[in-house]
């Protein structure tokens, strides 16, 4: 039933993930316009409550989630030169994995929600979801026990990290809130998961991806393993202490918030590290960004990743915290990371991976460079309509001005977050049409190929 | 270590525990945030009330997406009277908790003082009515028992008299000092 034809667990995982990008995203454009026009659409199931969070949760582990595993089903065999454990299983967990987040999806129409950010799914799909994840998890474990290459390229220890840390932090944070103390424990734990399922699973997926793709394709070698090694342990040691800022200034004792405060500061030093790294491999290659759009989304990620994590230790400062929490501000950053960089490096993996499994090049050049073109210029006037939203409103708030006021106020802003969201969202047709045309081609062209050698024979 | 995968997992894990231990397991042990406030207290519906039915619609219908019950001793929060900073013992039977992220709408920690039925109701079924441009959908969807229940949560949204009280002398020796 499931099929076992080389690279097929990373190609299916592929089509399924820009799938997903599409529906998240348009949750998303819907979560959007329904702030200008709050009427829209507005019944017991797509009632806004219900729209942001099924756009939250598509985009993070329908769109993401599945083309950052199937990256790993193609990098993971290559770096340890050996194949895929079981790509039966691969494509197995598939449909499985897909069947969970349909379940999801309408579980949260329907009002069913666990209220944690990044973990709304209620109990019954999480449970689901977990052994989903554990099975991609063991195969691609077992694909890294049978490898041929005993070196670990460093993108290797960070996808054994993610997929080790994923379900393990999928666990703490929706662990069934009865069993546990309720409030703000469960807030922490919450948090623990909404902060980690960024931290030790999106960025440090994504993260292997860049220390992939870069030496591939600028030809070049890493600048410097020493380097990956300090900023991947750094990640390890700090990233989980991240959570409890969610919570600043807020109901929570000193000591933890401090707890959570100071390791964010620190992650200045692996995102430093990793950064210096990136670019030092980048030295004397730059000028390819210009002809190739897979770089060019890869280094393009890189800089959003690296504003993402000036932004990131900025606002665990409490003083910053007390004028932009709660804003449109943290609506721009906590899309910085997961698209601006790691979508970013998605595509990029999809644009270098695809080709190599279908044995031919991407169908049009010219649709890719729309892709990009479309997300990085929409990203831009999404993120800064809200950034500058953020701060004029937070401002508002401290001035004392009535909050309805600062509601109207925000209308340009919310505006232009739209025009630049339907921007970024018309982006990813084109690599949904340029994925479709590619591998119908390539299928064509096997098929003319097998009949010509059947004729010349 | 750069050639045993288990070695990494090893120590991959231990780091992931310490952070678990000290920004999960610890706070357990905290009585600030575990033990409940007088206005905590008011929050322990009993169960099949209309403010515990309230609660699970304010839930199902995604209201904490837009509104927090989050009170911080900041100028933001003093400066638009939010009512008193809120304690971890405040939330003790929040479950699930809806601290929130997100200010869409204003916060609701205390909303209960500040309208009274009829406003809210009015409100939910158009948000027009009494908050022109307003970008809160309409809830006229719900059924009016589903209406009178999630009123009746809003408006057991209260502190204590006390902690009123309290609050209100801090805000008027605030003012006199500033004068």
């Amino acid at each position: 039933m499931f099929t076992d034809e080389k690279w097929s667990s990373s190609k299916n995982w592929f089509i399924a993930a820009v799938f997903w990008i599409i529906i998240g995203m348009s949750m998303g454009l819907l979560t959007a316009t329904k702030q200008i026009w709050p009427e829209l659409l507005n019944n017991r199931w797509f009632t806004y409550g219900h729209v942001r969070s099924a756009h939250v949760m598509l985009v993070i582990y329908a769109w993401l989630s599945m083309a950052y595993v199937g990256s790993m089903f193609y990098m993971i065999p290559k770096l340890a030169k050996t194949k895929v454990y079981s790509e039966k299983m691969g494509n197995f967990a598939l449909v499985f994995y897909n069947i969970v987040i349909l379940e999801g999806f309408f579980a949260l129409l329907l009002g069913q929600t666990e209220v944690i950010e990044y973990g709304e799914f209620p109990l019954w799909v999480d449970v689901q979801l977990l052994v989903a994840i554990g099975l991609v998890a063991y195969n691609l474990f077992k694909t890294v026990g049978r490898r041929q290459e005993k070196m670990l390229y460093v993108s290797l220890w960070y996808f054994l990290g993610s997929l080790l840390w994923l379900p393990l932090t999928w666990i703490v944070g929706n662990f069934p809130a009865q069993w546990i103390p309720s409030g703000v424990q469960q807030g922490l734990m919450g948090w623990f998961l909404g902060h980690n399922a960024i931290g030790l699973w999106m960025t440090t997926v994504g993260v292997g991806q860049i220390y992939y793709l870069l030496p591939k394709l600028t030809g070049r070698p890493l600048y410097s393993h020493q380097l990956s090694m300090i900023g991947f342990w750094a990640i390890a040691t700090f990233y989980v202490w991240n959570g409890p800022h969610h919570l600043m200034n807020g109901p929570i004792p000193g000591w933890i918030s401090k707890a959570g405060v100071i390791p964010s500061i620190v992650l200045l030093i692996p995102v430093w590290a990793v950064l210096a790294n990136f670019w030092g491999t980048m030295k004397g290659s730059w000028s390819q960004t210009r002809t190739s759009v897979p770089l060019r989304f890869t280094v393009a990620g890189t800089i959003f990743y690296l504003f993402a994590c000036l932004q990131g230790p900025l606002q665990a400062l409490p003083s910053v915290s007390s004028v932009i929490k709660f804003t449109h501000w943290t609506v721009g950053h906590a899309h910085m990371g997961p698209f601006g960089a790691f979508s970013f490096t998605s595509f990029a993996a999809i644009y270098y991976i695809l080709p190599k499994i279908v044995g031919r090049e991407m169908f049009s050049k010219r649709a890719m460079e729309a892709h990009f073109w479309f997300s990085t210029v929409g990203f831009l006037v999404f993120a800064f309509s809200l950034w500058i939203a953020g701060v004029v409103q937070g401002f508002a708030w401290i001035e004392g001005v009535p909050f309805l006021q600062t509601v109207l106020m925000m209308e340009p802003y919310v505006q232009g977050r739209a025009i630049g969201g339907t921007m970024m969202y018309v982006a990813q047709f084109f690599l949904a049409w340029n994925m479709y045309k590619t591998i119908k081609l390539a299928k064509l062209e096997k098929k003319q190929q097998a009949q010509q050698q059947a004729a010349s024979a | 270590m750069e050639r045993k995968p288990s070695a990494v997992l090893i120590v991959a894990l231990i780091l992931w525990t310490f952070g678990v231990a000290g920004t999960v397991i610890l706070p357990l042990f905290d009585q600030e945030i575990n033990s409940a406030t007088a206005s905590g207290e008011l929050r322990n519906y009993q169960e099949d009330s209309a403010e515990a039915r309230g609660r699970e619609i304010y839930v199902q219908n995604g209201c904490q997406t837009c509104h927090t019950q989050f009170v911080r001793a900041l100028p933001a929060d003093t400066n638009q009277n939010l009512g008193p900073v809120t304690k971890g013992g405040d939330y003790k039977y929040d479950l699930p908790h809806l601290l929130g992220s997100n200010r869409t709408g204003p916060d609701l920690m205390w909303v209960g003082l500040k309208y009274n039925e009829d406003w809210q109701r009015q409100h939910l079924i158009d948000p027009q009515s009494t908050s022109p441009g307003t970008i809160m959908p309409s809830f006229d969807y719900l059924s009016n028992q589903e209406l009178d229940d999630l009123v009746a949560y809003l408006m057991s949204l209260k502190p204590t008299e006390e902690r009123l009280e309290e609050y209100k002398k801090e805000l008027n020796d605030a003012k006199s000092n500033s004068n």
